[in-house]
């Protein structure tokens, strides 16, 4: 792999806009204004953003339940997101659904999952779609956790996109645990390998490791984009807090954590771009610059006003 | 006018709006190749739209329900066949959490045109995973409609409404209807969603039916008039959700006295909501407590003889119904 300091620059920048993002929902969390729960995807960003940025506007995303970085590498404003997150109605969704459920179709982004597994089917209906447009540059990228990977959905939807040849890029975030249930306690086969029983092409990468997920990535929505054909690329990786805002993650030893820690994927970016020559002071104005992203994002939503019920809503 | 079958104006909708329009498709299993139906619904329509608008499956509903959501998402008019009512419940989650909220959850960016056509009620003799009355179950949930033709007409105009609906429409189709025949037009029309259908004009009573029900009803409510001079006026609301009230309490008004006959469960049925309705809102109507007649809570047998004591009959319904006065 080629070092090149621009991209390594936007990986640091998309890494850390998710990273304080994040950090901003937890801090509203515990301020009480996120209703009930939301799902953190600190220590995971480079998932999203090695695999969006191989991702084209007009390209279809479905994300999970913990998908807040998937949808702002979507495209997602920034603001209407951060004001989804604590229900206002300036959010994307109007503030209707929150942190699990967002949705934009201005940048092609069909829904987020509640339902674990849920989506694999839909994604199927995606790509038949497609195929029926006889579309022959847009994909899917559908995403999943380790966790749906043993929902019946998973091995039913893998049967249709390889009959039916659907051109979807599925990108199995496995981060290790299933709420706070270790992987290795629910299946005994590694999650790529049960996609490539399909005669589907799958691969594994190192997740935390963002240069490589872009580029593995890049091999993949090439193959699925040229070739019209499914592909599975899963991505180790681990979330360094807990399932929900909330959850003191009594399942994990805090010594498992603080060695995933080391390998914090926003770090090894810093480190890297440090090594081969970029100022300090660029790091800290990317940074910077996020931060006033967030904040200002941050602001909209406190301000703005919650949504109101109309009857219209009934159905 | 031309007579033809309940099925042969299924087909007939189906086949004017595919012509009409591109984006309509169906997908379902045997539905195109092999048994082109299994209640030949879709017979032909392969042989002229070809594979890529009749969509053949493999058995997994999930991957039929999932696979018409993501394509009505990207802007297709898929038809669904679920071979057998029944089955919906293996692609419950389809529809009850994707489906049924996806024009609220992403407040309105997307809506679903999508229609599940579900082949319901007793009528093959296969027992309790081919022979249910469901509409019930779903009309609890919000973002759902639910449309129940009764006959070849309605049949025809209700789904050539449903396909061109922005919201998922549950079409509960009767497997004894599908050979029944009726007078329908040959040119497309529609019949709107929400509108009841006076089957039967009569002073006495105001029996609701819905479905293969409302021949029970209709011949019920000839012996009750032959034999006991009770006027019934049989009321048919065509569709469940949006349900037409105002029809149907118009005539309570009328008759001050209301009974509901339906095929479904009788616990949590369609008689429970009519009734609960009409209690709310024009109890002051009523003459008599309101009767639920309605299949027992009990699996749908297989014998005929087990049948008949579960699912309401004609003679039933004349038992209850005198019973009322």
């Amino acid at each position: 792999m080629k070092y090149d300091q621009t991209l390594y620059l936007e990986f640091l920048e998309k890494m850390y806009l998710i990273r304080r993002f994040e950090n901003k929902v937890y801090e509203f969390a515990e301020r009480g204004l996120v209703f009930g729960s939301t799902h953190l995807e600190v220590g995971e960003e480079a998932t999203a953003v090695g695999t969006l940025l191989n991702i084209k506007k007009e390209d279809y995303l479905i994300a999970t339940h913990r998908g807040h970085g998937q949808e702002l590498l979507k495209g997602t404003d920034v603001r209407k997101m951060m004001a989804e997150m604590i229900g206002k109605a300036t959010g994307v969704c109007g503030g209707r659904v929150g942190s699990m459920h967002v949705t934009d179709a201005s940048v092609n982004n069909l829904g987020a999952q509640g339902i674990i597994g849920a989506s694999f089917p839909i994604s199927v209906g995606v790509g038949l779609a497609l195929n029926l447009l006889e579309d022959k540059e847009k994909i899917l990228i559908s995403f999943f956790g380790d966790g749906a990977s043993n929902q019946g959905n998973f091995y039913e939807s893998l049967n249709m996109a390889s009959l039916w040849q659907v051109p979807v890029f599925f990108v199995c975030v496995n981060n290790q645990y299933g709420m706070g249930t270790s992987y290795c306690k629910t299946c005994n086969i590694e999650i790529h390998k049960k996609a490539s029983f399909f005669n589907i092409k799958s691969d594994v990468c190192d997740g935390n490791d963002v240069a490589e997920v872009y580029y593995k990535s890049k091999e993949l929505i090439d193959y699925v984009r040229s070739k019209r054909l499914p592909a599975v690329l899963e991505l180790k990786t681990y979330r360094t807090i807990g399932h929900s805002a909330f959850d003191k993650h009594p399942y994990r030893t805090k010594e498992e954590i603080d060695e995933w820690k080391q390998k914090d994927p926003i770090k090894r970016a810093e480190d890297i771009l440090l090594k081969n020559g970029t100022p300090k002071d660029t790091i800290d104005a990317v940074k910077e610059k996020v931060d006033k992203i967030i904040q200002d994002a941050a602001d909209f939503a406190v301000s703005s006003d919650y949504p109101a019920y109309s009857d219209s809503m009934v159905q | 006018m031309r007579e033809i079958t309940y099925s042969e104006a299924l087909r007939e909708a189906i086949w004017q709006k595919m012509k009409e329009d591109k984006k309509v498709i169906m997908i379902g299993e045997e539905i195109g190749q092999g048994y082109a139906g299994v209640f030949g619904v879709s017979k032909g329509l392969y042989d002229e739209f070809g594979p890529k608008r009749i969509i053949d499956t493999p058995i997994a509903e999930n991957s039929i329900m999932g696979a018409a959501i993501g394509a009505s998402l990207l802007g297709f008019k898929p038809i669904v066949e679920i071979m057998f009512a029944d089955f919906i419940a293996v692609c419950f989650d389809g529809v009850l959490n994707q489906a049924a909220k996806v024009r609220f959850m992403s407040n309105n960016q997307y809506s679903l045109n999508l229609v599940v056509r579900l082949p319901g009620g007793e009528g093959s003799g296969t027992g309790p995973h081919h022979s249910q009355c469901l509409e019930s179950l779903f009309m609890a949930i919000p973002g759902l409609k639910i449309a129940n033709p009764s006959n070849a007409y309605d049949a025809k105009g209700l789904l050539s409404s449903a396909i061109e609906m922005d919201d998922p429409v549950l079409f509960f189709e009767h497997k004894k209807l599908y050979k029944t025949k009726g007078n329908v037009p040959e040119n497309p029309y529609k019949i709107e969603f929400g509108k009841a259908n006076i089957a039967k004009a009569g002073k006495d009573i105001t029996l609701v039916a819905l479905s293969y029900m409302v021949s029970v009803a209709l011949s019920a409510a000839e012996e009750l008039y032959d034999k006991y001079a009770i006027d019934v006026e049989v009321i048919d609301p065509r569709t469940l959700v949006p349900l037409d009230t105002g029809t149907i309490a118009e005539s309570v008004k009328k008759t001050s006295r209301l009974a509901v006959l339906e095929e479904s469960y009788e616990r949590g049925g369609i008689g429970s909501e009519i009734g609960s309705i009409i209690c709310q809102n024009y109890m002051d109507a009523l003459d008599c407590p309101i009767k639920k007649i309605a299949s027992k809570n009990v699996p749908i047998p297989m014998p005929p003889s087990l049948c008949g004591e579960v699912i309401p009959d004609k003679d039933r319904v004349v038992e209850e119904i005198k019973g009322m006065f």
